[in-house]
């Protein structure tokens, strides 16, 4: 026994609030919520009764919302019967095992191609409502990601055939616009040709609609199964102050957290930390990782790591955790290329310095797209291989290496002579450097640009000189202002 | 020494080289060390940096020392493999690294602190013959011990292939003050990994007893201690000279900086001398 509820009205959340009071087993088909109402007899009696429930609860919810479609219910003992039905009958319709054929008859054959398109069109809203939390002041729960960890329905499901949805979309009408032709209007006038021709005429499509036509369940109900959210927490006895005690209250949460994650074939895409503190306010961090992981141990030191550059200011009161699941990481490996070490201790060794050195201080740099000198940004530091092509392509040198230019991030003021439009001598105080007469100079380089940003704008001449000592300076006259800098050494 | 080797030998064939004797079984083949690939350089350097080992590239201001080393790290970064670079007063320039041939996302680059004009004012330890009591106090032995930290870090890690640490610049009483067992702590740590770890200096700092020295330019200091007898090059081939492109004042450019080098290590019985040519390459 199946019952299908179908209230546009209704937002879908309501809507599976209303089935999973009636039945752990329902499945959401597009804006159809589907229900195995098998042995709800003993609680909701009769499927007669059990249909006036149901319409009684889809009517408190549609009272609250917009005026629109009455909720419809459908009962029969096919899934698919039900689901035709509901969409082809207002009301509440009961059809008694067996009269499954008799009661789709009469609906129009567009009720297939309606829900042929529920079927393979992805849910809009979404399935599950969020988890409820304690009220926990300060707490939010992460952004609902268990949607994204959900593989996502295929455009073209099984039954819809190869191709794009307009092509689809255009199988689907070509078919209906056959049984127009054919004068066929009513799934009943459907159901009575004989199947063979019907295969001849409209192939194994055409078939399957004729299943459905007559009630016919392609596939078994498929339970919609809950997600339980990747969090625990942990509500202290005592505050613990300092990092060390913490150490071991995370272990105790990142353990069976990251067993779950195995079983679920999932790994943690993100860390969300949330730490009540004594003063009532809530320490809330969030770590995303740069790939999937579930080892407890490097999970828990990501997170000490982080806390221990944003440190909470007050004892803690309660411990949670909350992981973000992605899918698992599918890894080929392979003898053409170089192993490359684990993401995890990548992201532990980052962690470290950036504990160590501050996060602005470590990662790979990348350059800009803009010609101010020495420009560069930084980039996050992630391990990746090398194919075979790019290796190949080292190969090629030449004799020399490149000049390496040491850029001094604060240019030096320096004090420099200059003779008929050239230096020609360079005094600095800075120790370790060396002043004396410039014995060989090349320039001016003039650059400018950025002079339409307020305080980015640069207009400068830039010269190479040799030092007496060998050193070969590069040194940058502000033009706006005249003043001489050692900006680096060609080393 | 032969009766040595023979024994241990024979011990390492029957896996009992950890129990009897320390010695790491000798890494053979083109994965023993990461090369240049300059080949002067490389032939200089019997192949490349030995891997597992500690090296170090020392010379003067402008004698091509950073470049010779940018040119390790772009050759392992085009090979596919990861680098780190710890930075200890940010100098390093991605632009002109970029243009040198190092594949930028395959750096790790550890930023140390740059050092202005008011720190140096304020920094008693550039000052010679004034040293912080306790600890690492002053500011510039801060940013030496952070940079010290962060090289253990990567190189226990192993992540990086290729580990470099940038100590110019650094006072050389400050680098004199660092422990010894500093240095032994990192042999140690990547003792029979693929890790190499190079430091860069202006003097000669450590070396593993697999590693190699090379000492760039001509500063008689640095090489009469590490060159050996019956060179040769005359001294003078190895004193970096300028390269300039273009006879008029006008028209004259920079092209790189000729320079020699000794490699050495410590079963070698010479050094090595080799040319390095830089070429200057302009990063816009």
């Amino acid at each position: 026994m199946f019952a299908a509820l179908y209230a546009p009205s209704i937002p879908a959340a309501s809507l599976i609030a209303v089935a999973r009071a009636f039945t752990p087993r329902f499945e959401q088909v597009g804006p159809l919520v589907l229900l195995d109402a098998g042995g709800l007899s003993r609680l909701f009696g009769s499927a007669q009764e059990l249909g006036s429930h149901l319409s009684e609860a889809l009517t408190k919810h549609a009272t609250g919302g917009a005026t629109g479609t009455a909720p419809r219910v459908a009962i029969a003992s096919t899934q698919t019967a039900a689901a035709l039905l509901v969409l082809g009958r207002p009301g509440l319709t009961v059809v008694e095992p067996g009269q499954e054929e008799k009661a789709l008859a009469p609906l129009s054959v567009t009720v297939l191609d309606r829900y042929e398109h529920l079927r393979t069109r992805a849910p809009e809203h979404p399935s599950t409502p969020a988890p409820e939390h304690p009220s926990t002041s300060g707490w939010h729960h992460p952004r609902q990601t268990h949607e994204a960890s959900r593989p996502k329905p295929k455009a073209g499901g099984p039954s819809a055939g190869s191709g794009s949805p307009r092509a689809k979309s255009r199988g689907e009408n070509r078919h209906l616009e056959i049984l127009n032709k054919w004068g066929i209007r009513t799934l009943g006038a459907f159901a009575a040709i004989n199947g063979p021709e019907v295969f001849e005429r409209l192939g194994e499509r055409g078939l399957q609609w004729q299943a459905l036509a007559r009630g016919v369940d392609a596939r078994p109900l498929v339970p919609w199964v809950d997600e339980v959210p990747f969090e625990a927490a942990l509500e202290l006895e005592w505050p613990i102050e300092g990092l060390e005690p913490l150490s071991f209250v995370l272990a105790r949460l990142f353990e069976p957290l990251s067993e779950r994650l195995e079983q679920a074939d999932r790994g943690a895409a993100a860390i969300y930390t949330s730490l009540r503190l004594t003063t009532k306010r809530v320490h809330s961090r969030m770590l995303p990782l740069p790939a999937p992981m579930r080892d407890a141990k490097t999970l828990r030191t990501l997170v000490l790591l982080d806390l221990e550059t944003h440190p909470p200011d007050a004892p803690i009161d309660i411990v949670r955790v909350c992981i973000e699941p992605t899918p698992g990481r599918v890894l080929q490996w392979t003898l053409l290329e170089r192993a490359q070490p684990a993401p995890e201790q990548v992201s532990t060794l980052i962690a470290r310095l950036s504990a160590l050195m501050g996060d602005t201080h470590v990662g790979s740099p990348r350059l800009v797209e803009t010609w101010k000198p020495g420009a560069f940004e930084m980039a996050a530091f992630q391990v990746r291989g090398c194919s075979g092509a790019e290796v190949l392509e080292c190969k090629e040198k030449d004799g020399a290496v490149g000049s390496a230019l040491r850029r001094f991030r604060f240019p030096i003021p320096t004090r420099v002579q200059v003779r008929e439009g050239r230096p020609i001598r360079v005094n600095t105080d800075r120790q370790g450097f060396s002043s004396g007469a410039i014995v060989q100079s090349a320039g001016p380089w003039r650059t400018s640009g950025e002079w339409w940003q307020e305080g980015q704008a640069w207009d400068r001449d830039e010269w190479d000189v040799a030092m007496a000592d060998g050193t070969i300076y590069r040194l940058v006259v502000e033009r706006g202002v005249g003043q001489w800098f050692l900006e680096g050494i060609v080393d | 020494m032969a009766i040595r080797a023979t024994v241990e030998a024979l011990l390492r064939e029957r896996k009992l080289d950890r129990t009897l004797t320390s010695a790491i079984p000798e890494r053979l083949g083109e994965d023993a060390v990461s090369p240049l690939d300059v080949e002067t350089l490389d032939r200089g350097l019997a192949g490349g940096l030995p891997r597992g080992q500690v090296s170090e590239v020392v010379g003067p201001a402008s004698s091509g020392r950073t470049g010779l080393l940018w040119a390790a790290l772009a050759a392992a970064t085009r090979r596919g493999e990861s680098v780190a670079l710890i930075d200890t007063f940010d100098r390093f320039d991605p632009p002109t690294a970029a243009a040198c041939g190092i594949v930028l996302p395959q750096l790790l680059w550890v930023r140390g602190q740059a050092v202005s004009k008011t720190a140096v004012a304020i920094d008693p330890a550039w000052l010679p013959g004034v040293r912080a009591v306790n600890g690492p106090g002053t500011f510039v032995e801060r940013v030496i011990d952070r940079a010290i930290k962060s090289l253990n870090l990567v190189v226990q890690s192993g992540v990086c292939t290729l580990v470099a640490i940038d100590l110019i610049d650094v006072p050389a009483a400050a680098l004199r003050r660092l422990p010894a067992a500093t240095w032994f702590r990192i042999e140690r740590a990547i003792e029979g990994s693929d890790t190499a770890v190079v430091i860069l200096a202006t003097q000669p700092v450590a070396r593993s007893s697999g590693g190699r020295s090379i000492v760039l330019g001509g500063d008689s200091r640095i090489s009469s201690s590490t060159s050996a007898k019956g060179s040769v090059d005359s001294p003078d081939s190895r004193i970096p000279a300028p390269v300039w492109n273009g006879a008029h004042d006008r028209s004259r450019r920079l092209g790189g900086v000729r320079s020699g080098a000794d490699v050495s290590a410590a079963r070698w019985s010479h050094a090595n001398q080799v040319a390095v040519h830089t070429r200057f390459v302009h990063a816009v």
